[in-house]
């Protein structure tokens, strides 16, 4: 008997009994539906979080920083951003330089982070998302703001922002004025300290040294207040360009305000930066008179632009050889993947629970089926039909019971799916979030759920066929 | 004489029934050749509808054996005896057992369905055989609207349907009046001059002694008498 006849003969018996089989595929359908929809709110969040790393060229970004288990590990420099861009499969990189600025528009003034970039930086997806304005290149008197900094200075319209000028300034430390007011006497009593020295006290244990830590205090007092109060201001006039999305993480965070490289050299060139956290490394590294310009200016960490197809392990591996370490995003994503892989299984096993209450459902049905059917069991027994037809007659059956309920299913899931979507849009509106699409029916979660529910029909039928094929067409035959 | 199509040779089915052995087929021998109508009297439970189950491969024997054309029923495969009744076997019952909620054309054509007739010629294949059989008006027709002889003769036209040359028939008249009775026997009798060869069981001494070739008496499993009728063999 081919497979056909077994088709046409198993639906023809489902439209015979409409009510019992519309009852049954009803439980399947409902089942199937809600592994479909919990499923698609696994798939819309795994699709959102890879479209966002694919808008931002995440899958092509590493991180590279100095390498944090030995105390003398190698600096991130210049010579060692020319050495990674020249690792195989690195389509450029680029130093993460943040430095604080103070911007004036108006008569707005805020102090906010800013970052240098090259024009091959400013060319990457990571800077491409964009709300107002263009993209900028290396041209110096532009500047690109994030919406962080409108924020900042209270502008709702990015578009009006366009074109505007902003005066950035940085503030540098002065080591002039620091020595001249180490060498001062600012207070203008030194003499009265000098006359208050009890020269009998000078052979006493610790009278000397007293009084040397305390002119030892008061000289590290007058230098560090010209050091950090009498800083030089280099301020700089640049057209607003573009408007920028704040993204990122804690690792690579667009900051408020991001100049081409050309004019933050104008701010480097200044001097060191009077921010009292970045003194005591500089101390430490003896570079505290040394000139700004002739310092080897380390950064925290860099970032490496690769080719699509490069191998990621393989440039981790360079960079960890050159003395860094390094954090890949395509890395973290497939993290990202596994914990979603948990996510959903725990989703489509509430679908599953509700699939394998369905199946006892087929089950029911197909052995009252038998029951009905005895005697035509035996008929086609002495037409010619084998036990294996008798068997795949009501597998086919249940199977059909699985594919209808599972088309069904698949329907109600993408339309619960659809609501669900409309509704968690509308939150996000009412809520000013970002709106996201947080559901997707791929065409994979249609096939699986396709699958999954005639899998669990047949699988539901195997009981009752096996019964069917059982049935001995003599009885069967003698039933009136 | 002619072809011999089925042997039984010491053929035996005994049941277990608690503890008792039922012998309802207890060390028979028959043949029967082509174009020969063999009917089985007896009274009920002597083993009549056992003996047809056994020749039409549908039950197994627990003694002796089946053979067709020369080959053991027992020998063969499942794929094979499925394939035997398909092909070779046109079953008749006393209560017609035709499927309810199929047409009666639709009932005929579900036996072409086991012996690989493509779909698209089994309905004319079927229509032409209800045709042959006077029913061609009742085509579309379920059972329920038919009356006994229309449904009886919708059974046979679904056991002829795919020329088999050995027919089995298990009280085919039981249920039909007189008039109906007749027509059905002297169907059968034609099918026999045609060249087919009818295994019947009957309670009704009368017909068999009007249509058949032979009688065998079924007394309790075994045959006690057997009386050949040489005047109803009819030429083709």
């Amino acid at each position: 008997m081919s497979f056909r006849d077994l088709l046409l003969i198993a639906l023809g018996n489902l439209r015979r009994q409409k009510l019992r089989s519309l009852l049954t595929i009803s439980g399947v359908i409902i089942a199937i539906g809600a592994f479909v929809a919990m499923l698609s709110f696994g798939a819309g969040n795994q699709r959102m979080i890879s479209d966002q790393f694919d808008e931002l060229g995440l899958f092509t970004t590493m991180l590279v920083y100095p390498a944090s288990e030995s105390g003398d590990s190698l600096s991130l420099d210049e010579k060692a951003v020319l050495r990674l861009a020249d690792i195989r499969g690195v389509r450029l990189a680029y130093p993460y330089d943040r430095f604080k600025v103070n911007v004036v528009w108006g008569d707005s003034a805020i102090g906010v982070d800013a970052q240098a970039l090259s024009a091959g930086a400013l060319e990457t997806k990571y800077y491409s998302r964009l709300e107002a304005g263009e993209r900028i290149g290396d041209e110096a008197g532009s500047v690109l703001v994030s919406d962080e900094l409108l924020d900042g200075l209270g502008v709702a319209d990015a578009d009006s922002f366009i074109g505007q000028r902003i005066a950035v300034s940085v503030k540098s430390a002065s080591i002039d004025s620091a020595l001249v007011r180490l060498f001062s006497d600012p207070d203008g009593n030194l003499r009265k300290r000098l006359a208050s020295l009890e020269v009998d006290s000078l052979l006493e244990d610790g009278y000397v040294e007293r009084i040397l830590r305390r002119e030892l205090d008061a000289a590290t007092r007058r230098f560090l207040d010209g050091y950090l109060n009498a800083q030089a201001l280099t301020v700089d006039t640049l057209e607003v360009r573009g408007v920028i999305r704040s993204h990122g993480s804690r690792r690579n965070r667009v900051l408020p305000v991001i100049l081409p490289l050309s004019t933050a050299r104008r701010f480097d060139a200044a001097g060191p930066s009077a921010d009292p956290t970045e003194l005591l490394p500089r101390i430490m590294k003896g570079e505290i008179f040394t000139k700004a310009s002739s310092m080897s200016k380390a950064f925290p960490q860099v970032t490496l632009d690769l080719h699509p197809y490069a191998s990621h392990s393989v440039v981790a591996d360079s960079v960890e050889a050159m003395g860094f370490e390094s954090f890949s995003y395509a890395s973290e994503f497939e993290e990202i993947r596994r914990v979603m892989l948990f996510f959903n299984m725990g989703l489509g096993l509430v679908g599953l629970v509700a699939l394998v209450t369905a199946a006892l459902g087929i089950a029911n049905t197909m052995v009252m089926s038998i029951l009905e059917r005895r005697r035509e069991i035996g008929i086609l027994r002495s037409l010619g039909a084998q036990a294996r037809d008798i068997r795949g007659l009501f597998l086919v059956e249940s199977g059909a019971i699985g594919a209808l309920g599972s088309m069904g299913g698949i329907l109600l899931g993408w339309i619960v799916a659809r609501v669900a979507s409309g509704v968690a849009k509308a939150v996000m509106r009412n809520q000013d979030v970002e709106v996201m699409e947080l559901f997707a029916t791929p065409f994979w979660l249609v096939g699986i759920a396709m699958a999954f529910g005639v899998l669990v029909a047949v699988l539901a039928g195997t009981y009752p066929a096996g019964r069917a094929a059982r049935v001995d067409p003599v009885e069967a035959l003698r039933q009136e | 004489m002619s072809e011999l199509r089925l042997r039984c040779i010491d053929l035996k089915k005994h049941y277990e029934r608690g503890p008792q052995t039922v012998r309802a087929l207890d060390g028979v021998d028959l043949d029967l050749r082509a174009g020969e109508m063999l009917a089985l009297v007896g009274s009920s439970g002597s083993g009549k509808s056992t003996l047809l189950n056994l020749a039409a491969g549908l039950d197994s024997p627990s003694g002796g054996r089946v053979e067709v054309g020369g080959r053991a029923l027992g020998s063969m495969s499942p794929r094979e005896l499925a394939a035997y009744r398909a092909e070779r076997v046109g079953m008749i019952f006393q209560s017609f057992n035709l499927i309810g909620h199929y047409s009666a054309l639709e009932n005929v054509a579900l036996a072409l369905a086991f012996n690989g007739t493509p779909r698209a010629g089994r309905g004319e294949i079927a229509a032409r055989q209800l045709a042959a059989l006077g029913l061609d008006a009742r085509a579309d027709h379920r059972p329920a609207d038919l009356s006994g002889g229309e449904q009886q003769r919708v059974a046979i036209a679904r056991a002829l349907v795919t020329g088999p040359d050995l027919l089995f028939a298990d009280e085919p008249t039981g249920n039909l009046d007189q008039e109906n009775s007749e027509q059905i026997a002297e169907l059968l009798a034609t099918l026999c001059v045609e060249g087919r060869s009818v295994l019947m069981t009957t309670h009704d001494l009368e017909l068999a002694e009007r249509y058949a070739h032979r009688i065998l008496h079924l007394s309790y499993g075994r045959i006690d008498d057997e009386r050949e009728l040489p005047k109803n063999r009819r030429s083709s």
